[in-house]
């Protein structure tokens, strides 16, 4: 068991924290907006904690303490949710493929930033961020409660008013309009709660990796975090739970895969090296053949109507 | 009756000269008519005349190029959809614009929308993510009342179906019921009757005159059935090619030879 912890310990912290990036592109999604602004605030909130860990709190010897690691979280959550205010206020403006584009420019925004700022460590990025915990799988006591209560707080607001609103929007935003329901108004909140949540899985990152730089949350991670919510479903937030674990995984199983004997050198590489388009092949694919994703609320009524 | 529908003081809704351009064409040009508290006020006028297009005037879908809309004293025109429909006028499409994917029960939920408690909003939204009572509260009355509305509309066995599901006539009643679950003051119904048979129609007439009645709304209705409009409204406005060429009860405007030679055409 110590032994299988210890192997898959970060891979399995890695698809947590895919989970919850998966959610954070859903949210803006359930308004119906296609919104690849997350891995910003994800690197964003990474920033945040390796900069507060390295140079402002105190580093004494031993671990890192763990209510500072939260409340990173929480500093890292206010600045993205203010930040994700100021930016979608003028990109929501935007639809469909331009919003999209939009939110590539901001990500872009924030890399060359980093790139090139010192605080942030240019291209060399922040090195030796304090470790709270002894071994990787430990990230779980934070990380898996952190899933926990966002799936906790999605399912009910699913199924308030608000998430009502953010579907409508989804559904017809004129007839959500003639409805009262205020598009602009609700699609800012969405993608506000959604940038709110990437910085706190990006403050948490930085932590778990231990390094944070330029390269961290690029537009890379946004097709990534794309397919988890795409081909996992955007009609509940199952779906992109599921899809942000499985395609976390999938490249180490695509590696393991490469590896076994007698495959032709160049699927061996493609499985190796590939994994951008492996995934895009699959956006296509799944867009076409499964719009909704693969799980989606109907195929949950059916597994609930079977288990009573 | 006719005699209080007649008072001008009884107005709630005042078109003055709207007009609306789309590029070259005068969709709606300098209309103005006056609607009554209470009343039935139809709409009609041969395809393309304008009648959808004053619906989304009404609504502030669109902007007027020109002229006024004032309702209940104040002046419409420049607010947006979402807060002329708070403000208590409400409607439904002539192509029906349900939520496809949502269940008729969500459909009219969140045609409640407006009518939560008077929080702010962010205590809503945290108190409805973590399950206060307050927000259980508040759920529980939406869920009830628009369960009241799909009973009164005869949909009560199917709530939970999706509203794409459900048959054309059945998706026309849902919409007016959504529709009235924003306790409007005025409900605008674009071709109600649309895809309806003769005895659909007459029920559907009786129907608009209950709801009238019993939310004490002011109804004005575009329908290109003429015996239903003549026996269902108190007035009625006739467009052509934008113009207003007609207004008053059924039994003037059916007389009027601008009207008959719109319908007729000029031999």
């Amino acid at each position: 068991m110590a032994e299988f912890l210890n192997t898959y310990g970060p891979l399995i912290v890695s698809m947590v924290l895919g989970a919850l990036l998966g959610l954070s592109l859903y949210l803006p999604l359930m308004t119906g907006q296609l919104s690849l602004a997350s891995p910003g605030f994800y690197a964003l909130g990474g920033y945040i904690a390796a900069i507060l860990s390295t140079q402002v709190f105190p580093t004494n010897e031993g671990s890192f303490p763990i209510p500072l690691l939260l409340l990173e979280m929480l500093i890292a959550a206010i600045v993205s949710g203010i930040l994700g205010v100021l930016v979608g206020i003028p990109a929501l403006r935007l639809r469909g493929i331009y919003l999209a584009l939009a939110t590539i420019a901001f990500v872009e925004i924030l890399r060359v930033l980093s790139l090139n700022l010192e605080i942030t460590g240019g291209a060399v990025g922040i090195f030796g961020i304090p470790q709270p915990f002894a071994s990787p799988i430990e990230y779980l006591w934070v990380a898996l409660p952190l899933l926990l209560i966002s799936m906790f707080l999605l399912y009910r607001l699913e199924i308030i008013r608000f998430g009502r609103a953010f579907v409508a929007i989804r559904e017809d935003e004129l007839a959500a309009g003639a409805m009262g329901i205020n598009p602009t108004y609700y699609k800012v909140l969405a993608f506000t709660l959604g940038s709110i949540l990437a910085g706190v899985a990006g403050a948490l990152s930085a932590h778990f990796l231990n390094t944070w730089n330029a390269r961290q949350g690029t537009f890379d991670a946004s097709i990534i975090y794309l397919t988890s919510v795409l081909i996992g479903g955007s009609r509940t937030f199952v779906g992109p739970v599921l899809g942000g674990m499985v395609f976390t995984a999938l490249p180490e199983i695509l590696r393991a895969v490469a590896e076994t004997p007698g495959l032709p050198i160049w699927l061996a590489q493609l499985l190796r090296d590939g994994r951008l388009i492996v995934f895009g092949v699959l956006i296509v694919l799944g867009t076409i053949f499964f719009p909704q994703g693969l799980v989606t609320p109907d195929l949950l009524k059916k597994i609930k109507r079977q288990e009573q | 009756m006719s005699q209080q529908v007649l008072s001008k003081d009884n107005s709630i809704l005042e078109a003055k000269g709207l007009t609306r351009r789309f590029g070259g064409l005068v969709a709606v040009n300098n209309v103005s008519f006056s609607v009554q508290k209470h009343e039935i006020f139809g709409l009609i006028g041969p395809n393309g005349a304008g009648k959808t297009t004053l619906f989304n005037l009404i609504t502030c879908l669109l902007p007027p190029s020109s002229g006024q809309l004032i309702y209940e004293g104040e002046k419409i025109s420049q607010l947006r959809p979402h807060q002329v429909a708070s403000k208590g006028i409400s409607r439904t499409f002539q192509n029906i614009r349900l939520f496809g994917e949502l269940s008729a029960l969500e459909n009219v939920m969140i045609g409640r929308h407006i009518h939560s408690r008077n929080i702010h909003p962010v205590a809503a939204l945290v108190s409805g993510m973590l399950a206060l009572p307050v927000a259980n509260q508040q759920e529980k009355e939406t869920k009830q009342k628009a369960l009241e509305l799909l009973e009164m509309m005869g949909l009560n066995d199917r709530t939970n179906e999706k509203a794409k599901n459900f048959p054309y006539g059945d998706q026309r009643r849902l919409e007016i019921a959504r529709a009235l679950a924003l306790e409007p003051q005025i409900l605008l119904l674009d071709e109600p009757a649309a895809g309806m048979n003769p005895n659909e129609k007459h029920q559907l007439s009786e129907f608009i005159r209950e709801i009238r009645d019993r939310f004490n709304l002011t109804i004005i209705l575009i329908e290109h059935h003429v015996p239903l409009v003549m026996g269902l409204c108190d007035r009625i406005a006739v467009l052509d090619f934008g113009q207003l060429i007609a207004l008053g009860e059924p039994a003037v405007v059916r007389n009027d030879p601008a009207v008959i030679e719109a319908y007729l055409g000029d031999d």
